[in-house]
């Protein structure tokens, strides 16, 4: 019996004692190449050739590349139209995150200790996520058209916000409003089942022990919950930021980026400068600068909330 | 805490007494629970309803179809026109993402939570990277490169596409999963004799179940809502999926057909709903992910 036991284990470690490194070193790279060809593909390569783009004049329907060196770049930061999209987006990116934070926190918080009907609520919540961005963008769109949209009627004739005549998403400074709250209408519910998957981790002797504390529902969720969501909160919010940062389909489906430019952000901008202003190298250079300022802003969130903390439970 | 302490003593939030604060408590609960059904619901009541009207009755702004407006017709684009072929694209198109992910990103979870090799963590962090890519950035140069190789308007070529692109989160997410999985139940297989490949196979996919159907969710969710990548890489109408086909479809000028693109954006909308209630909690258990 024992015999047969050191025989049975002393097999395999023998031939891994034989080539020990090799081959789990071989088969672990084995595991992840499939991956390392599809990143090559969808993002190294384009990237690395909108780099090289971003470094010549090219008209869009004209194969000839000349070449530029930096001179895209120094367009793009003297135009004045950059900058202005560099801030809408970043009104687009913090306003968007903000209240997707405030009402995916709640939602989650609610769904987590609602007892009747939990079941369905989570479902209908949770289908606002799976639901196609154009659905959302056309049903949009349909519930604010002048002619038979319900928020038109809502906001227009009850509230009296717009003109009874005038298209809600045409209007200057309502346009911006309006995306983001569209917007987040999906996307809160990103943060929502990051959060909620968390919360459902807590174990309940966790609220019973600061119950018997003589602790409120404040202090519990003081004390118990947001020390142990705040890791996956701060993950979430990095993500979402990315997230709508980039965001094209939901504002170019709206609005194109109209009424004028004031709801052109960054990766709108870059669109109309390759296809409306035919500049496709100075869009990828707006494209490459965008990133850069992504990144950054991504390097310093890290420094500065270190979302690695992990928070045992 | 002495234990002779009244209970009315205890203060609950802004001092008041703990039953009023509870009952307060319960009805913020079921307020706010109202609220998100209602937020969520009104749109999708709002589109059911209207894609059930005729053209005629969605000029008012009515609560219900009228009896001699109430009209099935709509949902006749299924069939008569493109918007079945895209709804098909889709369908294809979201599977074949489905199943090139769970199989890509099991692999490689697996060998990133099990076999050692260097720069793991940093392989990882790499990917996430991939993220900061505006989907406009990668679209146009792949619109070049697919052209060259011959996968501009294939499903296929829109699958490696999705598949890459959804692909990093559910490494990541698999590679977290099976690192929760206790190394002991695959050592006890190896002890019985099963190779690594027996052991992948019968213990760890049975185990990561949940997170297969959560990776398997992000899929669908991915794919089934992609426009910016169908856009630029299925540009013939016949070969196209549901998002720019419908966008086409409302775009075309004058007269553009609601009555129809309400009654396709409906039909979207039912698998989500399903798989939202089916599938939450795997979708939950999946996602408990605590860092970066």
């Amino acid at each position: 019996m024992a015999g047969k036991t050191v025989e049975r284990e002393g097999t395999p470690r023998f031939s891994l004692d034989r080539i020990p490194v090799d081959t789990e070193t071989l088969l672990g790279i084995g595991t992840i190449i499939p991956v390392i060809l599809l990143y090559l593909i969808i993002s190294i390569i384009p990237v690395g050739f909108a780099v090289w783009a971003s470094l010549h004049e090219i008209p869009l329907l004209n194969p000839e590349w000349t070449w530029t060196g930096a001179g895209n770049y120094a367009e793009v930061f003297r135009v004045e139209r950059f900058w202005g999209a560099l801030g809408r987006g970043v009104v687009f990116m913090i306003g968007s995150t903000l209240l997707q934070l405030v009402v995916g926190l709640w939602m989650a918080l609610t769904l987590n200790r609602i007892t009747r009907g939990q079941r369905i609520i989570t479902a209908v919540v949770f289908t606002a996520y799976l639901i196609p961005t154009v659905v959302v963008s056309l049903l949009a769109l349909f519930m604010f058209d002048t002619f038979y949209g319900v928020f038109h009627v809502m906001g227009a004739e009850w509230l009296g916000i717009w003109g009874a005549q005038e298209f809600a998403l045409g209007q200057t400074d309502l346009a911006m409003p309006i995306l983001i709250i569209v917007g987040s209408w999906k996307f809160s519910v990103f943060i929502t089942i990051f959060t909620l998957a968390q919360l459902r981790s807590i174990p309940q002797r966790f609220y019973e022990a600061a119950k018997v504390c003589g602790a409120n529902k404040w202090d519990m969720f003081r004390d118990v919950t947001l020390p142990r969501i705040q890791g996956v909160i701060l993950v979430a919010v990095l993500l979402r930021s990315i997230f709508m940062f980039n965001k094209f389909d939901l504002i170019w489906i709206l609005t194109q980026g109209g009424p004028g430019y004031a709801t052109t952000t960054l990766p709108v901008l870059a669109y109309r400068e390759a296809f409306e202003a035919s500049n496709y190298g100075l869009a990828n250079a707006m494209a490459v600068v965008m990133f850069l300022f992504l990144a950054a802003g991504g390097i310093a969130y890290f420094k500065a909330f270190n979302p690695s903390d992990e928070v045992e439970t | 805490m002495s234990t002779d302490t009244d209970y009315d003593d205890i203060r609950g939030v802004f001092g008041i007494d703990f039953r009023t604060a509870d009952k307060l408590y319960q009805g913020l609960l079921l307020a706010s629970a109202a609220f998100f059904f209602v937020l969520i619901m009104f749109p999708i009541y709002w589109m059911l309803q209207s894609s059930l009207k005729t053209r005629e009755a969605r000029r008012a702004v009515t609560w219900l179809p009228s009896a001699e407006s109430l009209t099935f017709e709509h949902y006749d684009v299924l069939f008569s026109s493109d918007v079945g072929l895209y709804l098909f694209n889709s369908a294809v198109v979201t599977l074949g993402t489905i199943v090139c992910v769970v199989a890509v990103s099991l692999v490689a979870g697996y060998g990133l939570a099990r076999l050692n090799f260097g720069h793991k963590e940093n392989f990882a962090r790499f990917l996430l990277f991939g993220y900061m890519f505006s989907p406009i950035v990668l679209g146009l140069p792949l619109y070049l490169i697919w052209q060259e190789i011959g996968l501009l308007n294939t499903r296929v070529g829109l699958i490696i596409a999705l598949t890459a692109i959804s692909m990093p989160f559910s490494v990541w997410l698999m590679w977290k999963y099976i690192q929760t999985i206790p190394e002991a139940m695959e050592e006890s297989a190896w002890v019985a004799g099963a190779s690594r490949w027996q052991a992948f196979r019968d213990v760890i996919i049975p185990q990561t179940q949940p997170a297969i159907i959560a990776a398997a969710l992000f899929a669908f969710a991915l794919a089934w809502n992609d426009f910016t990548f169908a856009q630029i890489l299925l540009p013939r109408n016949e070969a196209t999926t549901f998002a720019p086909g419908i966008f086409r479809l409302i775009n075309q000028g004058y007269g553009a057909p609601w009555g129809d693109a309400l009654a396709a954006s409906m039909l979207t909308t039912v698998p989500p709903l399903l798989f939202a209630y089916f599938l939450q909690s795997y979708l939950l258990k999946g996602f408990q992910i605590r860092s970066l």
